[in-house]
């Protein structure tokens, strides 16, 4: 697949989808992904930052709107086919199969290449050690913090250009956070885009190169993560009021 | 689990206004052991040893009801007729007088190869086109009652009200083992049953469509973000169903005789089978079938062959207050 350099890797332009007929939940927003790089998106719950993921990724109808990989139109392309095309998606909720033991999510993450399953294990369990113990434990009885990771390595099976994490720190102790956050750090240094949204605004904000804040569907402020990290409206609204202490 | 109540909404249907009502299906064997014959514990063990093969044929056509259930949260109800048009159409070739006259053998095989063909052409030509427009659970129930009427009767048409036997096998001497007695048809049948089981098994826990099918049923958009061609996995399950369905039918006509609505009459020992198993897991819907076949059969040790239907049901009962979620299933898990 020959690369346009200069395009970006993801460029959604004006997506306006929704679940239920009539309701929009995206009114508009766009968001741009570069070559290798890491791009936050923050906003209050119900902003709407799950349902763009799912639009990006061929889960949910777009209404109007374009999703674009690298300069290619897929909207509306269905999600295996976007893996097929290099991108991986770790869903909010319910991330795993949880009836499946890891060994099996893992070859189900390398479905469409079963032949770099076994090469692609080694590096990821070499990656995220806690699976390397736990190869034939069913998914559904690991920790949440466990599942997170095998979610992650899952995703990474195929070896994506792109990454979509949604809010990879969820419900994770603050130590795990943090491990989870050095992860996306590094998955990204060794070269992949990450579109990571995230509830915890301001260690995503601290790691992103580039933000978003979606509200109600829409863009409200972009910017790098510093400038967002220090906006007063953002600051106002997103981060509390304690950050300015900084 | 809403899935569920509508599963046991569903089962309720077929009961008032299904098969049970029509009754008269009598499972196979020998149950109905003469005055002063054999003593009660060979007429148990000859009743456990048919109960076992009438729950593996049940079993066989169980397994994609489930499937087709774990994978799209279809309640088939158009799945006896899958099993009758495998035992007619082995019987159109095998048996029939304007028929090609084949053995049973490649008779069998070409059912089962039409049965999957069938599964093909009810997934791509109506199911598919109704998930795409989204068409609701409910709707879709009842577009499967109307398909099983509707094929329920072509069968009526082509194959008329008489019954049937297929050519070969059909008068055997029994082997007596020890207390129980068996013929060599329906050993090889539950043998060969137990077999296919095992294969289902194997391709679902071995085989990379298997765990993908897997997958499917647990969660489906996950399988897709995985690289999973969802609606190919949904249309590989239709196709072993309908194969499966098919090979069971040929099975039950053959222990038993073939009728035109044979498959229907089993559709509510099937449901069952499934909701006892736990729904959507294919080793309960093989568990849960054997144990309903065996307390059929059982039932007649003690009460009129008649009810053994009834009793098969009260058993469903039975363990759904102890275990609501089934035999096998899961209990949802919470956080
Ligand atoms: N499956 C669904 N069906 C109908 N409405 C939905 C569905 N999922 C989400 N919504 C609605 O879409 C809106 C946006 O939801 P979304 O999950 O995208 O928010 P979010 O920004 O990810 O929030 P959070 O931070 O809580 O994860 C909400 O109002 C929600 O009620
Ligand atoms: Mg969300």
């Amino acid at each position: 697949m020959a690369k346009n350099v200069n395009e970006p890797v993801l460029l959604a332009d004006d997506l306006v989808a929704g679940y239920l007929p009539g309701v929009d939940v995206l009114r508009g927003c766009s968001v741009e992904v570069g070559r290798g790089e890491l791009v936050g998106v923050i906003g209050p719950n119900g902003a709407g930052k799950s349902t763009l993921a799912k639009a990006v990724f061929g889960l949910l109808k777009v209404r109007t709107g374009t999703v674009r990989l690298d300069g290619r139109d897929v909207t509306n392309r269905p999600a295996h086919e976007l893996v097929r095309r290099g991108v991986g998606y770790v869903p909010q909720l319910q991330n795993v199969f949880p009836a499946l033991t890891v060994e099996e999510n893992l070859r189900m993450g390398a479905y469409l290449k079963p032949r770099s399953f076994a090469r692609r294990t080694a590096e990821l369990e070499e990656f995220f050690p806690v699976l390397r113990a736990r190869r034939s434990q069913k998914a559904g009885s690991m920790s949440g913090g466990e599942r997170q990771l095998l979610a992650m390595a899952r995703a990474l099976m195929t070896e994506p250009q792109l990454l979509l994490l949604d809010e990879p720190s969820a419900g994770l102790s603050p130590l795990f956070q943090d491990q989870v956050f050095e992860r996306v750090k590094e998955i990204n240094a060794a070269g992949v885009a990450v579109l990571m949204v995230e509830q915890n605004a301001r260690r995503c904000l601290q790691i992103c190169i580039r933000g978003y804040v979606l509200d109600l569907g829409r863009n409200a402020h972009t910017g790098t993560g510093a400038q967002l990290l220090h906006d007063e409206k953002v600051i106002e609204c997103y981060l509390g009021t304690l950050a300015r202490a900084r | 689990m809403g899935h569920q109540r509508l599963f046991t909404a569903a089962l309720a249907l077929v009961l008032t206004v299904g098969p049970a009502a029509s009754a008269g299906a009598t499972a196979p064997g020998r149950g109905e052991a003469g005055d002063a014959g054999p003593g009660f514990g060979a007429r148990a063990l000859q009743a456990l040893l048919d109960g076992v093969q009438f729950g593996v044929i049940i079993a066989i056509t169980a397994v994609g009801l489930s499937l087709i259930f774990g994978t799209i949260h279809l309640i088939n109800f158009a799945h006896g007729e899958l099993v009758t048009i495998g035992a007619v159409s082995a019987f159109f070739l095998n048996a029939s007088a304007s028929g090609p006259g084949w053995h049973l053998i490649p008779a069998a095989l070409a059912a089962v190869l039409l049965g999957g063909l069938v599964g093909a052409a009810v997934d791509l030509g109506v199911w598919r086109p109704l998930r795409r427009r989204g068409t609701g659970l409910i709707n879709l129930f009842i577009v499967t009652i109307g398909l099983s009427l509707l094929l329920r009767h072509v069968v009526l048409v082509l194959y008329g009200t008489r019954p049937g036997s297929y050519v070969q096998y059909d008068i055997q001497q029994t082997i007596e083992l020890g207390p129980v007695g068996i013929t060599p048809r329906d050993l090889t049948v539950t043998v060969l049953s137990v077999l296919t089981l095992l294969g289902v098994a194997l391709l679902l826990q071995r085989t990379r469509t298997g765990t993908a099918i897997r997958a499917v049923a647990g969660n489906r958009d996950l399988a897709a973000a995985s690289g999973i061609d969802v609606q190919r996995v949904v249309l590989v399950v239709w196709i072993l169903a309908g194969a499966l369905a098919a090979l069971g039918g040929v099975f039950f006509g053959l222990v038993e005789i073939v009728t035109w609505d044979m498959g229907y009459k089993l559709l509510l020992l099937m449901f069952a089978g499934v909701i006892l198993g736990g729904l959507g897991s294919a080793y309960g819907a093989m568990a849960g079938s054997l144990v309903i076949g065996v307390v059929a059969q059982m039932s007649t040790l003690w009460f009129p062959v008649d009810l053994q239907y009834a009793w098969a049901l009260l058993a469903l009962v039975l363990v759904l207050l102890v275990r609501p979620q089934g035999i096998l299933g899961r209990r949802e898990r919470v956080g």
